[in-house]
């Protein structure tokens, strides 16, 4: 039973708020914690964060620890826009739903699939290279594979770990959901050890210890000599300066920010989307589980980034990126100075070195279904909703949807030979944020105009009461969380710096949004000719 | 033939209302509501005694001043499937503390409400030519059959075989056992044995037959809802779900072939699913913002359904 006492204007007495009767679904609540969880998860520091923090030497002025921060508690707006977005229309969710109710079935399909499922093919080699920077070329070097790094760092370690990791995406898909999220828990719990780990490490290394332990490893892992420490960071004097870890340079930091949102783009992932007599306290929690993972892995990250000024040094790490990435010639080569791995140099033991880089590993082993998770979601309800073939929603009788799986990793297996065969698309790594900021848009817009849309729906919703100046809260966050989309949009399409405002990016692109509406177009037509008219999808019945 | 299939309005007077109006809507021939038809909550509203009134919904906490404020709030209260009632302090102290008593005033609201809607669907339907069909789910409590029958234009479907324009159409609302011990479920051979007795009947052949059974099939995708904890809370705050089905409905459905089944229960699993050549439908619910979820589906002397539409009305 729900209960609550009285308070505010008129109290005085003790109210029962709702006699509830037995009755299906009928749930006490959700633990905001496991929320949470799932959104640091989408989020995710370790996988996403720090592989793009090493392009923060494309933008030399800014500001990365202010990049994150600024971005990071803007990003709150996102939390509100979607988790009202829920509130109004919960279960039912989802960018496909909720842009095809508010903004009409065919926009919904084409932002949805284009966001939801095509990117993510692209997706795919993305992994691929994360899991091979921050997972197998670390552990090839310590298992004493010398060959292993440069293996994954080419182009058929790239394809391999492509295949992989859409094998691994497809086999958590199939497990199941709930198979899959209590492998994320133990993925969650050991990785957050993990990170313990290594700022315990980086609190009681020195510098200069810390100096001495790299230039020892990085000997016995990748062949150096000499001051590799001091080496890394003259190899890059002369093209690269990085900015102090406090300064703000307010224009490049801001340059900066379309890049972080590879990172720090991701908490709606964790949203939770049942609930029912319920009301406000489920919209409240929503709010604290994305934006407390928005709020905390930015903290997180920022004294990540305090640790890495005191032991490695601020301007060694922008170094070892700046190496990374070509500025000149580093010590380390082609190999990515990924954190955990310049942590577990310290140690002297390959064991522990070893078991470092596999705890840590757990950050992409927990997050790594993902990639498939959503786009299968999207293609069922096109599915049901008779855009696509009814097959493609097909399961076997342990639930594998094998036609959905299909769909993804067919695709992406030829993404993938692309990536890893033309060195071009892997400069488009930021393609698979703007495409998905594109869907977040049309999202956004359908939730700013909620309320004038479909008062009927907003005006049922426990939020309704929410205002600011007047103005529907949600639509005051939409608006918020919209003007960091379209600065973002502005930015990588006029700013070279991103590397994605270029033909054959936008071919990838716009290829994808073309397949969607030729797919839409198609599918009118198909049906119309069976005698299926898909208008009465989305058409609202009169309720008078 | 076409058929407008919904299910799960739960109290919503809005859904009850786009469901007698999708017959001309969608251009169906028979419309049919598959069960849970009855609201989950009783709202008080209470007479402070100083000129307003006050009240809770979704959390949200309401003070209503003037007779117009309180309607418009209990407008709201029902389109959002519940059930409002005013009441002073006395009283709702009173019913707080007597179970038996607010049952007994839930359960006079509940049927109003049927009587309210099947007087509505008289009002609409008659003279219309369209069939309806409702068959009570497993959170209706049996007294709602009685309240049903009295209505003119709108069949009960519970237990019994319907002929629908060549075809034959037999309907349960009860389900398998749910965690919430609700009024129609049981176990699965008791399920089984229900169903086995109604296909009995059938006199047509499964390519004109039509199963009209609450409880989703187990294992199909249309049976998936959240993991509870022992403390009923979403396990993993909704991101676990489990297969919740019936087996013995599935059982039935793989036996017995028909054309096709329609069903509820599991309002996050939209979706259809074929088993052999039958066609089988959740079109899921979302009942609480008063959008009518359904299925239009063309049924073919005897062929194959293979024109049908999931819509969101």
């Amino acid at each position: 039973m729900t209960a609550t006492t009285s308070s505010g204007e008129g109290a005085g007495f003790q109210e029962r708020a709702v006699f509830v009767r037995k009755a299906t679904g009928l749930v006490r609540g959700w633990s905001v914690r496991d929320a949470f969880i799932y959104a640091v998860f989408a989020i995710n520091l370790v996988t996403l964060g720090w592989s793009i923090f090493d392009d923060a030497p494309f933008v030399p002025k800014g500001a990365l620890l202010w990049s994150i921060v600024i971005s990071g508690v803007y990003l709150i707006f996102q939390g509100i826009t979607y988790a009202g977005l829920i509130s109004a229309m919960p279960r039912a969710g989802g960018d496909y739903v909720w842009m095809s109710r508010v903004l009409g079935g065919g926009i919904g399909f084409v932002l949805a699939v284009a966001g939801w499922w095509f990117i993510l093919w692209y997706w795919v080699p993305v992994y691929a290279h994360i899991f091979n920077i921050e997972v197998l070329a670390p552990l090839s070097a310590i298992a004493g594979w010398h060959g292993g790094p440069n293996f994954w760092n080419g182009s058929d370690g790239i394809f391999v770990a492509s295949v992989i990791t859409a094998l691994l995406a497809s086999l958590f898909i199939a497990l199941g959901i709930r198979t899959y999220g209590r492998i994320q828990k133990i993925c969650f719990y050991g990785g957050v050890f993990g990170l313990v780990v290594i700022a315990i490490m980086l609190l009681v290394t020195s510098r200069s210890g810390f100096a001495s332990d790299f230039n020892h490893s990085a000997a016995k892992l990748f062949g150096t000599s000499g001051n590799a420490y001091q080496a890394t960071m003259s190899s890059v004097s002369k093209a690269y300066t990085p900015s102090s870890i406090g300064g703000l340079n307010l224009s490049a930091t801001l340059t900066l920010i379309p890049m972080m949102l590879f990172f720090n783009l991701w908490s709606n992932w964790g949203a939770t989307l049942y609930g029912e007599v319920r009301g406000a306290s489920d919209f409240r929690k929503n709010i604290y589980a994305m934006g407390g993972a928005l709020l905390a892995t930015t903290l997180v990250g920022v004294i990540f980034f305090l640790l890495f000024a005191k032991t490695f040094g601020w301007n060694f790490y922008n170094d070892a990126n700046a190496a990374f990435w070509g500025y000149g010639h580093g010590p380390l080569g082609s190999n990515f100075p990924y954190p955990a791995l310049l942590a577990a140099m310290i140690f002297s033991s390959p064991v522990l070195q070893f078991l470092l880089i596999l705890i840590m590993s757990l950050w992409f082993f927990g997050w790594v279904g993902s990639v498939f998770l959503s786009s299968t979601r999207v293609i069922f309800a096109t599915a049901f909703d008779r855009i696509l073939p009814e097959k493609v929603a097909g399961v076997s009788r342990t639930g594998v949807p094998y036609w959905a799986l299909f769909l993804m990793i067919a695709p992406s297996i030829g993404l993938a030979a692309l990536y890893a065969y033309d060195t071009k698309f892997q400069s488009y790594t930021l393609d698979a944020t703007l495409v998905i900021a594109i869907t977040f848009l049309g999202t956004t817009v359908a939730a700013a105009i909620l309320p004038w849309r479909k008062p009927e729906i907003y005006n049922a919703s426990p939020i309704a009461k929410y205002k600011i100046l007047g103005l529907p809260l949600i639509t005051v966050a939409a608006v918020g969380f919209g003007v960091i989309l379209v600065f973002a949009l502005v930015e990588w399409f006029t700013n070279d710096v991103y590397g994605v405002n270029n033909a054959d990016s936008y071919y990838l692109m716009g290829g994808m949004y073309v397949l969607a509406f030729a797919i839409y177009g198609i599918s009118q037509i198909v049906r119309r000719r069976q005698g299926i008219d898909l208008g009465m999808v989305y058409g609202e019945i009169p309720a008078e | 033939m076409r058929i407008f299939f919904a299910t799960d309005v739960h109290g919503s007077e809005t859904c009850w209302r786009k469901f007698l109006n999708s017959a001309k809507h969608y251009k169906a021939d028979v419309i049919i509501l598959g069960g849970d038809m009855t609201g989950k909550a009783l709202v008080p509203i209470i007479d402070d005694g100083g000129g307003n009134w006050h009240s809770t919904l979704l959390e949200n906490r309401e003070v209503l001043r003037g007779e117009e404020q309180v309607t418009q709030f209990e407008q709201a209260v029902k389109r959002r499937g519940y059930y409002p009632f005013r009441t002073d302090p006395d009283e709702l102290a009173e019913l707080s503390r007597d179970e038996d008593r607010w049952h007994a005033l839930f359960d006079e609201h509940m049927l109003a409400t049927v009587r309210e809607w099947m007087e509505l669907a008289d009002e609409r339907l008659a003279g219309t030519g369209i069939r309806c069909v409702v068959c009570p789910g497993n959170d209706d409590q049996l007294e709602v059959d009685e309240v049903v029958l009295e209505a003119k234009t709108v069949e009960l479907g519970e237990g019994r075989v319907l002929d629908l324009d060549g075809y034959q159409l037999v309907s349960s609302g009860w389900a398998n056992r749910t965690p919430w011990d609700t009024y129609r479920e049981e176990d699965e051979p008791q399920l089984a044995e229900r169903i086995a007795k109604m296909v009995d009947q059938i006199t047509n052949p499964p390519e004109r037959t039509i199963f009209s059974l609450h409880c989703p099939p187990y294992g199909t995708g249309l049976d998936d809802a959240p993991e509870l904890t022992a403390e009923m809370d979403l396990k993993n705050a909704g991101h676990s779900v489990k297969p919740v089905g019936s087996t013995a409905v599935r059982e039935a459905i793989e036996r017995f072939g028909p054309a096709l089944t329609l069903h509820g229960h599991i309002h996050e699993s939209r979706g259809t699913k074929r088993l052999g050549k039958t066609l089988c439908v959740n079109p899921g619910s979302s009942y609480e913002q008063g959008q009518l979820l359904g299925a239009v589906i063309d049924m073919e002397n005897g062929k194959q359904v293979k024109k049908f539409v999931l819509t969101s009305g």
